[in-house]
């Protein structure tokens, strides 16, 4: 890909409970990849990745962080400067549902950016004991501002979607982000769900 | 993986854990909590000394642990530590341990092909060095024998 073009880089942080498949939609969004058995993250993870939304190319720096107890103390110093963030739930897991109330709380605390975007994603829809329902999901993600998508890292559904969305509502919100070339206009894509995603705000 | 072994920790980060630890030290010994807390700041630190300590905290709570899931973290961030101060053969060590534990390990699997390239680098950079010396040297042993030419 032609550097030239990227208009921006972008930090994205993707937080939520352990477990419940936050590196795997990232390695599924990054590396068109999904592993069983993924082993449980330590302390953050790093991934760049380029993206085309809207005819704009931006540079994406996305920080993984650990669920585990182990790492929460440390791991919100992560969240400076983010501009946007994927919080991920397992609809097979209504306490990984349940606790995203703290997760939003932490964000409030200590992200810098108060009008960052929040992608508010339920993943594992490809098993078979669902615990939260989609409108669950859906209310939940409406009353805190939130976009909201339903995905699978094994099987692929609404990651890229996840992502492109997230990235589109970011590029939309004036003062959010900044170009890394000045002189250069955003494009003239502009209308909402051009990629045929299923987002809800 | 540069980004993740490069990265510092913010100051105020580094002196909130570090007086946290100071104030359970003073009451008894630290919980592994604040220790790890503190010790996680200390490897991501500017400062060599800094790192060191991490290191030697890290290795601690590493031996009176014997929770796998604990062993491998900290083994990770001693990791981290020796490839920021560049003791690689270390490092690749501890990035073994980590893989006798979890095998398929990817960040573990990250940094080991860090580690290799830059030991390739810096490699390749030494010979550079030790043939600019090897071709200095030879041109002085040139020069006197050109002077005991011309005697």
């Amino acid at each position: 890909m032609d550097e030239r073009e990227v208009i921006t880089t972008l930090k994205i942080l993707i937080i939520g409970e352990s477990g419940v498949g936050k590196s795997s939609l990232l390695l599924r969004f990054t590396d068109d990849t999904f592993d069983p058995e993924q082993a449980a993250t330590i302390g953050v993870d790093f991934k760049v990745k380029t993206l085309a939304v809207d005819g704009n190319k931006a540079k994406l720096a996305i920080w993984d962080t650990a669920g585990q107890e182990r790492f929460r103390t440390l791991t919100p110093s992560y969240y400076r400067g983010a501009q946007g963030v994927i919080l991920v739930y397992d609809v097979c897991s209504k306490q990984s549902f349940s606790k995203l109330d703290a997760w939003l709380n932490e964000l409030e605390t200590f992200s810098t950016k108060h009008d960052m975007v929040k992608m508010l994603v339920g993943n594992k829809i490809d098993k078979e004991k669902r615990e939260v329902s989609k409108d669950e999901g859906l209310k939940f993600a409406r009353k805190h501002h939130m976009l909201f998508i339903e995905a699978s890292a094994k099987t692929k559904e609404g990651v890229q979607c996840a992502f492109e969305e997230l990235v589109e509502k970011i590029i939309q919100t004036p003062g959010l982000w900044e170009t890394d070339n000045k002189g250069i206009t955003v494009g003239s894509g502009g209308g909402a769900n051009q990629s045929g995603c299923y987002c809800v705000v | 993986m540069d980004v993740i072994v490069e990265e510092h920790v913010n100051p105020d980060d580094l002196k909130k854990y570090e007086a946290l630890y100071r104030d359970q030290e003073r009451r008894g010994p630290p919980s592994d909590k604040a220790t790890f807390d503190y010790a996680w700041c200390l490897v991501r630190s500017k400062y060599l000394k800094d790192m060191e300590r991490g290191t030697s905290l890290l290795e601690d709570l590493f031996h009176n642990t014997k929770d796998e899931g604990a062993k491998r973290d900290y083994l990770y961030y001693m990791a981290i530590a020796y490839t920021r101060t560049k003791h690689y053969d270390t490092a690749l060590k501890y990035t073994k341990a980590i893989k006798r534990i979890e095998p398929n390990n990817r960040q573990a699997t990250q940094l080991e092909n860090y580690i290799k390239e830059k030991m390739k680098k810096e490699g390749l950079m030494g010979m550079a060095i030790v043939g600019g010396a090897a071709l200095a040297l030879g041109g002085i042993v040139g020069l006197g024998i050109a002077a005991l030419a011309k005697k």
